[in-house]
Order: structure tokens, then sequence, then C-alpha cells
């Protein structure tokens, strides 16, 4: 059977903090960028921590796959001491990474694509961006302010129309990147609709929000969930999430899911 | 080079027996560390090491406890996942089939809620090609019928391991729990109910709590602490056991290198199992054995007997 996943020690090309306390990190594993599919995340561990603590591997949704050079990145932001550490690294020194792991975003009835990206949500959005490029889709990009949107110039590279929401109004739109979906969606005929498939990541009550909005036009729409967990592999099953058919696996059956499969209590 | 050495033929004799069960070497993977052995098959030879122990099952299925089941703790690793499981009979249908063509040794951790639940567990599994033992589990602290009721009371362990004794030919191990006051009582009561072996530690009850939510972390309120935390709890519960019961002990709790295994194997343990330490590394069992080779032949070690403690 041929090898889907790895568990390697890769080279730091690059880790720059680009918003406070937000990192991007670049480094090179070509093993793992040539099988990651949007939407797939890494178990990562700074090579910083050489005991015990903190013990577990940190998820990390990828970023960005350069295939042509074997270049991943990263778009973490520090949380607690697994992040802290990979925040502190600098180029040249290694990091441990388990990957890819889970199910991406399923690209098959993708004819326009919406992708919504709340926050520091847009992680695994730039890697789907970037395989859409040349669709007529659209991206949605959103967040509390001008000063914390990230990574807005590599989105308008991928050729998706850019729509832009903040709260406090301080750059496009104001207001929630629920709404520019809600008047985006409310233009659609039924048969574009058909046509239409949502993508979407952020905090939980956007995602809600998104999933809720995209039911009552009739939307297909997918979310990349966040959670914590121990292996990343489906060994410990702690990464539960309900579904309409009993508990599912972030881990495994996820992080990618049909939003339509969740119970969102 | 650790390769070569584990092929030698003049190197170590690495393997042990616990009861009819008889392992290449002393390395398992814990329960519900390994899921069903598929899922790490991308990353390491299942077939290298002694032995997996595959998630504990159950008559039925079961769906687990409600979200959070994990936190991390100071070296450590807490849940409460619930004894999730597919349930025996897609366990056989399903899983089973895949480790015994990857000649996987394979010992298959049992759960029930009653004496009955595990006989007819333990008759099920009777006479399956593909297994090689029965671990009881009757120690997880997560579930109010997880089996820890058999755990904590002398007569129970011995009523439930004399059934599961009786229901099979299998060589039987009795996985034991550290919540209790004296772990040799239970210990005793399952070697005299005719256990081929006990394994121990399970996990030790334990809780975290947000202080920003002023709530427990877990869904549970309670979980089991695992990691490198425990170990030097489980070694000195390895190094009682072993010298209050003439069975085999398997020791667990915290594994993490080389050298915890041979603490474990010199206290007393035939063999040991690598728990949380694999879903940190998917590799680290192999890195283990490896380690533990190489060990043995640079302090003149001939077999896994001898690194015990004779006192």
């Amino acid at each position: 059977m041929k090898k889907r996943h790895f568990d390697k020690t890769a080279r730091i090309i690059e880790n720059l903090e680009i918003r406070p306390n937000i990192f991007l990190m670049r480094l090179a594993c070509p093993d793992i960028c040539s099988y990651a599919q949007p939407g797939q995340f890494c178990m990562v561990k700074s090579g910083l921590v050489q005991g015990l603590d903190p013990l577990l591997r940190r998820p990390l949704s990828i970023h960005r796959c350069h295939r042509d050079t074997g270049e991943m990145e990263f778009l973490f932001r520090v949380v607690g001491r697994g992040t802290k550490a990979l925040s502190m690294q600098t180029s040249g020194q290694e990091v441990e990474l388990l990957g890819p792991l889970g199910k991406g975003f399923d690209l098959k009835p993708t004819q326009i694509p919406i992708i919504v990206g709340g926050g520091l949500g847009v992680a695994p959005l730039l890697f789907l961006a970037e395989t859409l490029s040349g669709k007529k889709g659209v991206a949605i990009l959103g967040a509390v302010t001008k000063g914390e949107l990230l990574r807005l110039e590599p989105f308008k590279k991928t050729g998706l129309e850019i729509l832009v929401a903040t709260e406090d109004g301080s750059f496009g739109n104001e207001g929630l990147v629920t709404s520019v979906l809600e008047r985006l969606l409310a233009k659609l005929d039924d048969r574009a609709a058909r046509d239409v498939a949502v993508f979407a990541c952020g905090p939980h009550p956007m995602l809600r929000a998104v999933f809720s909005i995209c039911n009552g036009y009739g939307v297909k729409c997918q979310v990349a969930l966040e959670t914590i967990m121990a292996c990343g592999s489906g060994l410990c099953l702690g990464c539960a999430v309900r579904s309409s058919g009993g508990y599912m696996h972030v881990c495994k059956d996820g992080p990618c899911f049909d939003a339509s499969r969740l119970l969102w209590e | 080079m650790t390769k070569e050495n584990l092929s030698k033929d003049n190197g170590p004799k690495l393997d042990v027996k616990i009861g009819g069960l008889r392992l290449k070497n002393p390395v398992m993977l814990a329960s519900g560390t390994c899921g069903y052995g598929e899922e790490l098959s991308d990353l390491i030879d299942l077939s290298a090491l002694g032995g997996i122990v595959v998630k504990g099952i159950s008559l039925e299925a079961r769906t687990g406890n409600k979200p959070p089941r994990l936190f991390e703790t100071p070296c450590g690793l807490l849940n409460a996942i619930g004894l999730e499981n597919v349930g025996v009979q897609s366990f056989l249908k399903e899983k089973l089939p895949w480790l015994k063509k990857n000649q996987v040794t394979t010992v298959v951790n049992i759960l029930g809620n009653s004496i009955d639940e595990y006989e007819q567990m333990a008759a099920l599994l009777d006479g399956q090609s593909g297994i090689d033992a029965i671990e009881v589990n009757i120690s997880c602290p997560n579930v109010k019928k997880g089996g820890v009721l058999f755990g904590t009371d002398p007569k129970a362990a011995f009523e439930v391991t004399r059934a599961v004794k009786r229901a099979c030919s299998l060589p039987v191990i009795v996985k034991l729990s550290p919540n209790v006051t004296d772990i040799c009582e239970i210990a005793i009561a399952a070697e005299e109910a005719g256990a081929d072996g006990v394994s121990l530690i399970n996990t030790l009850l334990a809780m975290a709590i947000d202080i920003e939510k002023r709530r427990p972390v877990l869904g549970n309120v309670f979980g089991g602490l695992s990691g490198p935390a425990i170990k030097p709890v489980a070694l000195r519960m390895v190094w009682q056991v072993s010298r209050a019961v003439s069975i085999p002990v398997v020791g667990i709790g915290g594994i993490t290198t080389y050298e915890d295994a041979i603490e474990f194997l010199m206290a007393g343990a035939s063999a040991i199992q690598v728990g949380t330490a694999t879903l940190v590394k998917p590799a680290a069992g192999l890195d283990i054995l490896h380690g533990l080779v190489d060990f043995m032949l640079q302090n003149n070690y001939q077999s896994i007997g001898e690194l015990k403690i004779q006192d």
C-alpha cells in the first residue's frame, strides 16, 4: 500500500510574526507537500521542546503548499506552550511534522466556490483558494478591524473575487462575513444556488451562522473545524464532535465536514 | 545498527511468555492508544512489535463521552473518551482480518457491564483465528459501568476473571486500576481466579478546572491521567505487584523512552506497554525496542528475565 502520511523532521525557512501573536512559518517538507490536500493538517512539535513538556504535538492546518519547491506554510496564533515554542523558532531550526492528516475539503461538486474565512480561519483557506485558482468564485474575508485582516494579498493573487468585512467598518463592508455571504446568496437564482459551494473556517458561532444561511438558500456548505487533539490520527478518539449519525472525529472524519451532517447546538 | 542487532542470531533473547501468550519481544502498544492497528500502518511495522492491545471493545458498540474529552497537563494527558468502540461483532468482521493478514500479535481488550457480558465476550473471541490473548479491562475510570467496579473489589475481580477463564481457552491478562488502596490485593485475586498475567496501571483518576469558565474542563468532569507524569507511580505499583504474585506482570504507565521500559523490566515486569507516547510519536514503541536491544547488548544481558532486580 502506498504511504499516505509521514512523520518527518522539517527545516524552517522563515518564521514571521505577521500580526501580534500570529506567525507565518514556512518550511521544507516535500513528502508531506506532495500528498497534502486543502483542508488537511499536520501535528506539529517544535524542535525546541527537548523534554516531555509540552507533551503533545499541536494540530495546525496546512496554510499553503508549494508543490514545485516542496515548501509548506502554517499560519498560527500563540495560544499555549506548544504554539509559544513554535513561535520562538527561527530559520534553520527544525520541527517535527506528522501529516498530511484528516479529510480535506471535498472539491468534486465545486462549480462556483465561495470561501468564507473569519479571523485566523483563513489558515486552511489559502491553500484551498490557490487550488481553486482560475475558477469563477469569491473569497469573503473578515476580521474585527482592518489591522487584523490576514493574508489579503495572497488571496487577491488567486484570481477569486475578494470581498472584505470588518466589524468596525475600517475596511471593506462594515459588519460580519456572514452578512456579506447572505447578500451574495440572496442574488442567486435556484440554478446558480445549485452550482455554488461554500467553504468556511472561523470561530464556531460564525460557522453555525454560515451553515444556517447556506441551509436557507439550499447551498452546499463545508466547514473546517478546530478542536483539541492528542494524536491527530484516529488512535485516541479524543476529538469527538456531534453529528446526525453520532460522534464523528475531527482528525479522521474531518477536519472538513459537510456542515449539514453536524449538529449545531 | 539497531535493526541489525534485532536480527542477530547471537543477540539477546527478547521473547517472553505470559501464560500461553508468546511475544517475540516485550514491547506492546497499550489499549486505547493504537486504535485497531490499521490506523498506524502507514507509519510503523506493527508486526515487529511484541504485540498490540486493541482499543477496548464491548458486546455492543459504545458512543463514548461528551466532549471535551482531552486536556494536556504538565507531562501528562487527561482523557475521558468513555470507551467509544465499534462493538465485538464489527471488530471481528471489520478490524480483525487486517490484524491477522499483517501478522500482528493481537491482544483484545474487553469490557462489560456485568460478569455475564465479560463471559459472553470471551466466548465470542474464543477460537477466533488472529486473536492471541484477552486483556480484561476492569479498570477504566471514565464510565460508570466501565468495569472499574470489578477492578476495585477483590471479590468482583476474582469473579470476573474466573468467568472469562472458564469461557475461553485464550491466555487472559487482567488490567488493573491504580485507583485502589491496595493494588496487590486485586492482583492476587486475579491470580487466584486463574489469570495468566496482570497488566498495570490503567490511568489515574484525575481532573482539571477551567478557571475562566469556572467549570471542569472535561465533559465527563473526571478523566484518566496518563503519560510521563504517572510513570513513578506505575513503576512503584509494578514493583509491588510483581513481588505479590507469581504470574507475569505487564508494566504500563508513562513509558516514553527505552530507559523507562528498562526500569519497568528491572522492577519486575515481563513485558511493557507503550501508551501515550505513541500518540505523540507513532514510532515510539519501535524506538523503545531498538533502544532496549542496544542496552542489553552493551550491558551483556542475555534475556529479558535477567533485567529483573532480584531481592
